[in-house]
């Protein structure tokens, strides 16, 4: 979800944010985004495996010198240890190359970041690469980030206080997020964006995947085909976020599906500490903090079949795409369904608010929900049945109190209740160390 | 595998039909053995995503939505391969008797997904899930080719239905419109619409490049499509009627299936009690023509005749469709004699 300039600007006059012309931190640096094209062909036969570790024993002490070796479909196993290493797997002659850590527990291949390093792997236009069983930290970028690629498998891994984003993949077509983890990142726990449209889509598939302690859970600018399910995102500032921008290529986020995941305690307000450097500009600071699900703009994306509880600012939230400035036609909401999430957790832990709507676009509809008694508006007047086509009724006073709750401005106006105990959760509101 | 001699497959093979033609990728290929099946995917793999519409074929269309009253019903179907067993109790309790040797085949299948395909919501089963419409729905089906081993495009095809040339799921060669070549890993919402002369049950099965093979090995399904408001049968079975025979298989003979599954026991055991309105829809989905008895039933054909067995031709149907009546075990064939000695028979189960 990075943001800039245009929209800051916009934002500046239009929304309570705090000021958004501080300093401005280094911009990580991206290569430039390409058509990623036709899949590669897949190789023949099983390939080359190479063994990275610490010792004399292995061919290989550096990652990067195995990954170099590497032809088309290869291997990589690297043994338990620290690497201070920024990898990178870049072009197509390295397609379906295999990175493997420790699969069973991921936190023993540790990428160390310290010192300035970018991305803990960065894979450019190499398709369908698998990096499995890993544990990235401190970098100043990603942990791990796959761009310009048809493809990609990112499982089993842990991220951890990087600098943007944990997992990353940026535009790219299909591709698997799974059993992976991210934690005080400075941005998004995970991240797709910026998906070409394509008329027969490849999805991305993302599940069982925990994102916590982050401005975002998840962020989804711009991003396209993508199912997000069996997941949890709780303790960030706002659970999940697809949105669109003008700062990133073919907003706004189409055709997601949000589905079975459980989304709850999102209420960590970073902006008064956090163990990783705190954002003070862009879009991450405008995350209105106590959220479950923000859509900002987007078309087509259905949040179904989730739980979602104890997030003390709102359950679901859907806006008109505010800060589309230079893309006025994708500001609009339409034919998004929110149905069948259960809030509140039987009324045991209840969300401040469960949905809010200001009513911009059409074909939005809401359906289904349990739980349900607290809205923007509060007459619920937005919030139409399904199947709903044709207009929705735009509320201007709903859209003003949603502006509001943007960034922290929303924890004044939080409803709070008390959480039901969750085992092997502990809520986080405000990080102490 | 050791290659079926001809004398094992001359009675089963060849009454099954397994002598057969198909065309991909504008080169024939004779079907006669497990090898040409084979060949035959490995052009299926080799053929390009066609460049693009010719000038003539550069309409456009709408996508249509549901008439007034109507709803779009929306299913999640993903294509991909599983090992299936053709009689997985290895027996035939019409004629008890084990069913010898090897049984398990690889099949290409149909299968319900939840929505965004995030998870199955249904077995990967011949044949594919029964989709449901009343007139004036659309159905929105959002096929996902999940066949990666297979390396070929796939589609899906109804029958039945009104749908403009994108939703048409036929692979054309060079005019071939955007729903007819899904490649592995891709996926496709085809929009069909129930209009008032679609009322019935129809298949739906693969149209890419390699339809024949790939339906012979199991993609197709049925979608029955009701009057708005019509009463759904208290009973209602759908039966495809088709030969798995060694060039598709690589098993030693053929085996008459209904809906993948060879001899009673095995085929699906339906069950009604007396007074129940029962519906039994039946297909042919391979190469030959078959006939469809119930033991100590009749009903009437469309023409108003009595029948018990009438005939039943490739991607056809008939309805059998009677109020119950006569309790007790019954019997339900194809009543071509090497089908229903090949396996093409079930029970039909009537409680008092």
């Amino acid at each position: 979800m990075r943001f800039r300039t245009a929209a800051a600007a916009a934002l500046a006059t239009g929304l309570l944010v705090p000021a958004a012309a501080q300093a401005q931190t280094p911009e990580p640096s991206y290569p430039e985004p390409s058509n990623p094209g036709k899949v590669a062909p897949k190789p023949s036969g099983k390939g080359k495996t190479r063994t990275v570790c610490k010792q004399k024993r292995c061919a290989f002490r550096t990652i990067q010198a195995a990954v170099n070796k590497s032809k088309k479909g290869d291997t990589v196993r690297v043994k338990d240890g620290t690497y201070r290493e920024a990898v990178r797997i870049d072009g197509a002659k390295k397609s379906y190359v295999k990175l493997v850590g420790n699969t069973r527990n991921p936190g023993k291949v540790v990428l160390e970041g310290r010192g300035g390093k970018q991305n803990g792997v960065f894979v450019n236009g190499a398709d369908q690469v698998t990096v499995r069983g890993f544990k990235a930290r401190n970098y100043s970028a990603n942990g791990f980030f796959f761009v310009n690629v048809v493809g990609y498998t990112a499982r089993d891994l842990i991220a951890e206080k990087t600098g943007v984003y944990g997992i990353y993949a940026f535009n790219s077509k299909g591709g698997t997020m799974r059993d992976s983890e991210a934690y005080y990142t400075s941005d998004a726990g995970f991240y797709i964006g910026q998906t070409p449209a394509q008329v027969r889509p490849i999805r991305s598939i993302v599940t069982n995947i925990e994102s916590w302690g982050n401005p975002l859970g998840w962020s989804g600018t711009n991003m396209r085909y993508v199912t997000i399910t069996d997941s949890r995102f709780y303790n960030n500032a706002v659970g999940l976020a697809p949105n669109a921008l003008d700062s990133e290529k073919f907003p706004p986020a189409e055709d997601n599906i949000i589905r079975d995941n459980e989304i709850f305690w999102n209420n960590f307000n970073f902006h008064e500490g956090a163990p990783f450097k705190i954002p003070t500009e862009g879009t991450a600071t405008l995350a209105p903090v106590g959220t479950g699900v923000l859509l900002l703009g987007g078309r087509r994306n259905v949040v179904e079949d989730n739980e979602i509880f104890g997030n003390y600012a709102v359950g679901v939230a859907a806006i008109e795409g505010i800060l589309l400035q230079d893309n006025p036609q994708a500001r609009a909401l339409e034919g998004n369904i929110v149905r069948d999430n259960r809030f509140g957790l039987n009324g045991t832990d209840l969300n401040g608010r469960e949905l809010g709507y200001d009513g911009n676009g059409a074909g939005n509809c809401f359906a289904g929900n349990t739980g349900v008694s607290v809205t923007i508006p509060a007459d619920g007047s937005t919030l139409v049945p399904c199947p709903f086509t044709g207009a929705n009724t735009f509320s201007a006073e709903a859209q003003g109190q949603m502006l509001l709750l943007a960034g922290k401005a929303s924890v004044p106006a939080w409803i709070k209740h008390p959480h039901a105990p969750k085992a092997g959760y502990e809520p986080l509101e405000l990080y102490t160390k | 595998m050791p290659k079926p001699s001809t004398t094992r497959r001359s009675f089963f093979g060849l009454s099954a039909g397994a002598a057969f033609l198909c065309t991909i990728g504008g080169q024939e290929v004779r079907l006669d053995d497990p090898d040409a099946a084979r060949k035959a995917d490995a052009l299926a793999a080799q053929v390009k995503r066609p460049p693009g519409a010719a000038p003539q074929d550069e309409l456009t269309f709408p996508t249509p939505e549901p008439q007034p009253g109507g709803r779009k019903r929306e299913y999640w179907i993903q294509a991909r391969t599983r090992g299936w067993d053709v009689a997985p109790s290895g027996r035939d309790d019409w004629h008890d008797r084990r069913i010898r040797g090897k049984r398990n085949f690889r099949a290409l299948v149909y299968q319900l997904m939840k929505p965004g395909f995030a998870a199955p919501n249904g077995p990967p089963v011949i044949p594919g899930p029964t989709l449901y419409a009343e007139v004036g729905d659309t159905l929105v089906v959002h096929f996902r080719n999940a066949a990666d081993t297979l390396g070929q495009a796939l589609t899906m095809h109804p029958h039945g239905v009104r749908y403009t040339p994108d939703y048409d799921g036929v692979y054309l060669g060079e005019h071939t419109r955007v729903g007819g070549f899904v490649a592995p890993g891709e996926e496709f919402t085809y929009t069909w619409e129930a209009t008032p002369d679609s009322v019935g049950v129809w298949p739906y099965h693969d149209h890419g490049p390699n339809h024949t093979l790939n339906t012979f090995r199991g993609a197709f399904g049925a979608l029955i499509v009701r009057e708005r408001g019509a009463k759904v049968p208290d009973v209602e079975q759908v039966l495809f009627l088709h030969a798995l025979t060694p060039p598709v298989t690589g098993l030693p003979r053929a085996h008459q299936a209904i809906n993948g599954r060879t001899a009673a026991g095995n085929t699906p055991t339906i069950q009604a009690r007396v007074g129940q309105d029962v519906a039994i829809h039946v297909m042919g989905m391979d190469d030959e023509f078959h006939d469809f008895h119930i033991h100590g039933h009749r009903w009437k054909d469309p023409a108003g005749t009595f029948v018990d067995t009438p005939a039943v031709g490739p991607n056809e149907t008939i309805t059998a469709r009677f109020v119950e009546d006569n309790p007790g075990r019954w019997l339900y064939h194809c009543h071509v004699f090497s089908h229903q000695d090949g396996g093409m028979a079930g029970w039909y189960m009537v409680s008092p």
